[in-house]
């Protein structure tokens, strides 16, 4: 019997401590991180060299926010269905509003609890790409 | 300012000077005044009769007429004239005509009846008829008496010509005396009346004229009490245009705000031009109205009064943030006569809020962030099946609850921001207010157990329901829950309390359904504790607002969740009353509208 596929998960948080922890999430998910960075260019250069399953986001990042990054993965049809989830200190309906229509499958306010984070992630991992 | 005597009023005249001499009708004036003519001629008769020009017939007759005369003088002298008349007639003129028949009758000469004029013309002179018929008779009698009183008289051939004609003479000369004097007596009272009419009316053109000249002069003062008090104002603009926005009123509060001189600006610019063109436009495609001043004054005009934020322009260019209340302005009669604009500079106000809003905003993220660390790692280690000491773990609790307490911190700033920015959104849905109650209940019971404070719970058995966020619903319900247990002391009672009831359109709440009362459903969280400061509790839903009470007794918090309870009770329709009394205790009330089955 075949093993399953892992699912290459991309981190991007300029916070180590969240970024790490994220990662740490993730695994207990049963995904595997591919990659972590801190910087905006580097999460949209990574993801389009990568071509990870899901991209978890971070809003606020130097280089490319959050948001420009999501927008110009869905601009590119190279990487349009990769599932992303994005992470944010803003927790206001209107910052919510501003993250999906920038493309991403989720959004995550912090403070997030590990577990919640990891049923999010199970959750975009068992849906199919678009 | 001149008086009514002043301005020609006089005291009414007495009566003509002729008819007083002659005696006729009251008078102030003595009887004596009266009779001097009739005097002198009897004093002329005693002379000629004296002298011999009239010869003495019968002695003892002359001396009684004589005497009888200087009694009727002495008389009229010394007694005042009203007691001298009855029945509107005289009695000396009587007396003078009784000494008149004796001297006639004493000297049998005609001479003395000329004696007659002066008593016959005093007594036609009275009024009525009957002085000239007393006078008419007592001429007779005089051309009678030489014969019937004196033998020594003879009767001559003419006498019965002269006792018709003299009487008849003496008559109609009386009558038309009396005529005479009776419409002289009617055209002085005709004129006593128009006198009196032109006094009272003098009277009355002084009393409106004293107070037209006090209206005017209160006037003056209340215009000049207006002048002084609007001149006072310095920091706030007081302006006031006629119906086209033209400026009439101008004070030094906008001379300062807008920066330029009364004189320039008055009867000279509209209000329009210290607006912002483009927030005119903004405004009048907002609200459908005309440009320029109908959508400065729209909202003024539809509701009575207006005050909201406009941009103004200095007169140096400078954009000023003012709160500007508009008012319409009538004239003395009650037209619309223009519009009032009160206006106080919030430019400074408006970006200190807008910067401790952002900061306020920007410290609630950045926390969040260090907050998802902490959090995200003690979940990790307390939860990730790692052996831990019964002492590591507690130390690690304490650290998770203060974690938990330091974000909804965090939450609470970040929801006072949303509200004062006016981003805060509800997500309605029937919510069973007596399962968020319960709920609230079971969040603080841990802590009121701690504090030794009995919770009781008191909600119907088969729920009630509202519409509503049931997120936003359990936020308010757990901060009324649990100040009443913070702010209550060990050995007290928290009493949840919650039914459906109806509310008037004053606000007054029933449990009774009365015509006019809309369905409500009340909760009311009363606790035995400090209470608040009857003086304090208007501001209590005041965000960072803390009673003096909770401060003394130490109890920790930062005054938000009463503010963030206000916002949400009134973001649902319904209101928070609270009745408190220190040291006794405080009933918080949450009404919130319920729906009609």
């Amino acid at each position: 019997m075949a093993e399953a596929v892992p699912v290459r998960v991309f981190v991007a948080d300029d916070e180590d401590d969240i970024r790490a922890l994220v990662s740490l999430a993730v695994a207990k998910a049963g995904c595997t991180v591919t990659g972590a960075v801190a910087d905006g260019s580097a999460a949209l250069a990574t993801a389009r060299a990568d071509l990870p399953d899901l991209v978890v986001l971070d809003v606020s990042m130097p280089g490319a926010t959050g948001l420009e990054v999501c927008a110009a993965l869905r601009a590119d049809p190279a990487t349009a269905g990769v599932r992303i989830l994005l992470l944010s200190a803003g927790a206001s309906p209107d910052d919510v509003a501003r993250g999906l229509a920038a493309g991403a499958d989720a959004y995550l306010a912090k403070p997030f609890g590990i577990a919640g984070l990891v049923r999010q992630v199970q959750a975009l991992v068992a849906r199919q790409p678009a | 300012m001149t008086t009514a005597t002043e301005a020609g009023v006089r005291a009414p005249r007495p009566l003509p000077r002729s008819r007083r001499l002659l005696g006729a009708g009251p008078s102030s004036g003595s009887a004596l005044e009266s009779t001097v003519p009739t005097t002198g001629m009897f004093a002329a008769a005693a002379v000629l009769i004296a002298g011999g020009w009239i010869p003495v017939v019968d002695g003892e007759l002359v001396l009684a007429g004589m005497t009888t005369a200087v009694l009727a003088v002495l008389v009229a002298r010394l007694i005042p004239r009203p007691s001298l008349t009855r029945d509107g007639t005289s009695v000396v003129p009587l007396a003078h005509l009784a000494a008149v028949v004796l001297l006639a009758a004493g000297t049998g000469s005609p001479a003395v009846l000329f004696l007659l004029l002066g008593p016959a013309l005093a007594l036609s002179a009275a009024p009525g008829r009957r002085g000239v018929l007393l006078a008419t008779l007592g001429t007779a009698a005089a051309l009678l008496s030489p014969g019937l009183l004196s033998s020594a008289v003879p009767t001559t051939a003419a006498l019965p010509g002269a006792l018709l004609l003299g009487p008849l003479a003496v008559g109609l000369g009386g009558l038309a005396v009396n005529g005479t004097v009776r419409a002289l007596g009617r055209r002085a009272r005709e004129v006593q009346a128009l006198r009196e009419e032109k006094a009272a009316l003098l009277a009355q053109v002084q009393t409106r004229a004293d107070e037209l000249d006090l209206a005017t002069r209160m006037l003056a003062a209340r215009a000049q009490t207006m002048t002084s008090v609007i001149d006072a104002v310095t920091e706030q603009s007081i302006i006031g245009t006629d119906r086209d926005g033209v400026i009439r009123v101008w004070n030094p509060g906008a001379e300062k705000m807008l920066g330029l001189p009364r004189a320039e600006v008055v009867r000279k610019r509209s209000i329009v031009e210290f607006h912002l063109p483009e927030e005119l436009r903004a405004e009048a495609e907002r609200c459908g109205s005309g440009p320029g001043l109908a959508a400065l004054v729209h909202a003024a005009q539809e509701h009575g009064s207006d005050v909201r934020d406009w941009t103004c322009v200095a007169a140096d260019g400078r954009p000023r943030t003012v709160s500007v209340a508009v008012t319409p302005r009538t004239d003395d009669r009650g037209a619309h006569a223009g519009w009032n604009f009160v206006g106080t500079d919030m430019t400074e106000a408006r970006a200190t809020e807008r910067m401790k809003d952002q900061f306020v905003s920007l410290i609630s993220h950045e926390l969040r962030t260090p907050l998802t660390s902490i959090l995200g790692y003690l979940e990790l280690v307390l939860e990730d099946g790692q052996p831990l000491t019964e002492e590591q773990r507690r130390y690690l609790t304490t650290v998770e609850r203060n974690a938990d307490r330091l974000l909804r911190l965090v939450g609470d700033l970040l929801f006072t921001a949303q509200v004062d920015a006016g981003r805060f959104t509800l997500e309605p849905h029937d919510v069973d207010l007596a399962g968020v109650v319960r709920a609230a209940e079971e969040t603080a019971r841990v802590a009121a157990t701690t504090a030794g404070v009995d919770l009781v719970v008191d909600v119907p058995e088969d729920g009630l329901v509202v519409p509503g966020d049931a997120v936003r619903l359990g936020q308010a319900c757990d901060n009324l829950v649990s100040n009443a247990v913070k702010f209550t002391p060990a050995g007290g009672t928290v009493t949840l309390s919650l039914r459906s009831a109806w509310a008037a359109a004053d606000g007054t709440v029933s449990a009774e359904h009365r015509p006019g009362t809309s369905p409500v459903a009340q909760l009311a969280v009363s606790d035995t504790g400090i209470g608040i400061p009857a003086g304090e509790q208007g501001r209590l839903f005041t965000r960072f607002f803390r009673a003096s009470t909770a401060q003394r007794a130490a109890v920790p918090g930062v005054g938000l969740g009463l503010a963030i309870t206000k916002a949400i009770t009134t973001a649902h329709g319904g209101t928070l009353d609270l009745v408190s009394a220190e040291g006794a205790g405080t009933t918080f009330a949450l009404t919130l509208p319920r729906a009609t089955a």
